[in-house]
């Protein structure tokens, strides 16, 4: 599991950026590069983040250390994301999830299909500015 | 700090050097004020030793007619009396005397001109002395008319006023020196007095001066200082400002640089995603050029035809796939190839395709533009397998 302990590698440049909220955030993504890249990025604008490269990984943080939200992608390598998520929620019913996926998403189809699961829906090929916004928005 | 901000005042040694200058002069005037006041010292002492000395001259000169008359009144007493104990008085009268002009004569011992003037004075007074020596001598003899006669000698005027004279011309000039010495001595004493203030003075101005030095090179360092001061201040905040400027713009370029790194892989993982996609698609799939040239084509398109891509790619798609009508092949791909020039579909056009092998199997044709924003640069062609034709 890679979660807080994961070796820093954001620079020291960054610490420059906005107060740290302290806010705690659970990404998981099966592609250790991207979950590297979103650590970097969300700990310079103050997030303290745990990774999961799996369903069980991911688990495990939830249980030990509860996040603030959950950044979840939609292909997972043993489990489906979506399906992931719907565990997650029974365990943190009021914790918000963003779906961040390579697949693209009609915006009726996230509307009428997977809003009860998930808080907002992010692209992969969206800057990442995107997503901090979305975290502020659901979490601040 | 801008621009027209005086450079810092230069210090010290200027300063330093007026100050010690002001220093020198101020101990040169004090140590001239000792010298002048030590030797004015040491001049009044000896001033004082002469009066005392010319006051002990004049007294003895005072007493000198005084003693004679005292003791020629015992020699008179004795020559009346003939009583011993008046020749006794007599003999101790012109001892006195005697002694009074020793003393004389010592004080004088140093002064030639006073020297001069008393040796008459002691000429008469010895004299004196020894008339009265001889007139004690008749008397002892008992010549009365001896006697007589010396008594009438010295009767009629004797060499008296002659003494009076003389002891007043010397006492008067001893006094007339005592007037200039005290002159002197007060000219000297104002001399000193005005030497001593003139110096304190000058020192008080010279110290006054160094202290408006001192007090100036003081202001001009606690200038330096403030400038200084603000100087550093000012540059400490032009620091702060641009290491902030800097920290913003690195914080920026790291920010920057990893949106750029996750577009990059977004880009990646979508392509790599679209790929998987596509040739995951059982339906043979060629992408064309707008002059209908293979420049890919899926597993599927390998799966039907059994060439590789190396065997089709940049080649016509007439190779492999014609249509079914032979006589509406030609009029099919002219149509084909200008759906790529217009950007329209073309769908479920019957259609033949020729394997690697020979075989013929039929399929339903169907095209796509491909564009690049507003502008078709090419095209997708989908052949979907149906019922197998004759060879």
């Amino acid at each position: 599991m890679s979660h807080s302990t994961r070796p820093p590698f954001a620079p020291d440049s960054l610490s420059v950026a906005p107060k740290p909220s302290g806010r705690h955030i659970l990404a998981i993504d099966d592609e250790t590069s991207i979950l590297e890249l979103l650590t970097e990025y969300l700990k310079a604008h103050g997030y303290r983040v745990s990774t999961a490269t799996n369903a069980a990984e991911a688990k495990h943080v939830v249980e030990s250390q509860a996040p603030d939200l959950i950044i979840s992608d939609l292909q997972l390598e043993d489990t489906d994301g979506l399906q992931l998520v719907g565990q997650l929620r029974v365990l943190l019913p009021a914790t918000p999830v963003i779906l961040l996926t390579g697949v693209l998403f009609d915006p009726l189809v996230i509307e009428n299909n997977l809003k009860w699961k998930i808080s907002a829906y992010v692209s992969k090929t969206a800057p990442l500015q995107t997503l901090v916004a979305e975290i502020k928005r659901l979490i601040g | 700090m801008s621009s027209d901000t005086p450079p810092p005042v230069p210090l010290a040694d200027p300063t330093l050097r007026r100050v010690l200058v002001f220093f020198t002069l101020i101990l040169g005037v004090l140590i001239g004020i000792v010298v002048v006041s030590l030797r004015n010292l040491n001049r009044s002492i000896a001033t004082s030793d002469w009066v005392n000395h010319t006051h002990a001259l004049i007294s003895e000169l005072d007493a000198l007619r005084p003693n004679l008359a005292a003791a020629e009144g015992e020699l008179v007493r004795y020559l009346h009396t003939g009583d011993q104990r008046d020749h006794a008085a007599y003999q101790e009268k012109f001892a006195d005397l005697g002694e009074s002009v020793a003393v004389i004569n010592a004080l004088i011992a140093g002064a030639p001109d006073e020297k001069e003037q008393f040796a008459p004075i002691a000429a008469l007074l010895a004299r004196r002395a020894g008339l009265a020596t001889q007139a004690v001598q008749l008397k002892k003899a008992g010549d009365t008319a001896g006697l007589q006669k010396l008594q009438d000698t010295e009767a009629e005027g004797g060499d008296l006023p002659e003494l009076a004279r003389r002891l007043e011309k010397l006492r008067e000039k001893q006094t007339d020196l005592l007037s200039a010495r005290d002159r002197a001595s007060f000219v000297q004493a104002q001399v000193t007095r005005w030497t001593v203030l003139a110096g304190v003075g000058f020192d008080f101005l010279l110290l006054c001066g160094a202290a408006w030095l001192i007090r100036d090179d003081l202001a001009a360092r606690r200038q330096a200082a403030r400038l200084l001061a603000q100087t550093n201040s000012e540059l400490e905040e032009k620091v702060r400002q641009r290491t902030a400027e800097i920290s913003a713009m690195n914080a920026q370029l790291v920010a920057q640089n990893l949106e750029e790194r996750w577009a990059k892989q977004a880009i990646e993982h979508q392509n790599r995603y679209n790929l998987l996609i596509i040739d995951s698609i059982t339906d043979a799939v060629f992408v064309v050029t707008k002059l209908m040239n293979i420049s890919r084509m899926n597993p599927a398109a390998v799966h039907l035809t059994g060439y590789e891509p190396v065997d089709l790619v940049d080649k016509p798609l007439a190779k492999v796939a014609q249509l079914a009508d032979a006589d509406a092949l030609r009029r099919t791909f002219d149509v084909l190839a200008r759906t790529l020039v217009d950007g329209h579909e073309m769908r479920s056009q019957a259609a033949v395709v020729t394997m690697k092998n020979g075989d013929r199997v039929a399929v339903q044709l169907n095209v796509f533009p491909l564009r690049d924003r507003d502008k078709v640069v090419g095209g997708v062609v989908i052949l979907k397998s149906s019922a197998p034709s004759s060879s």
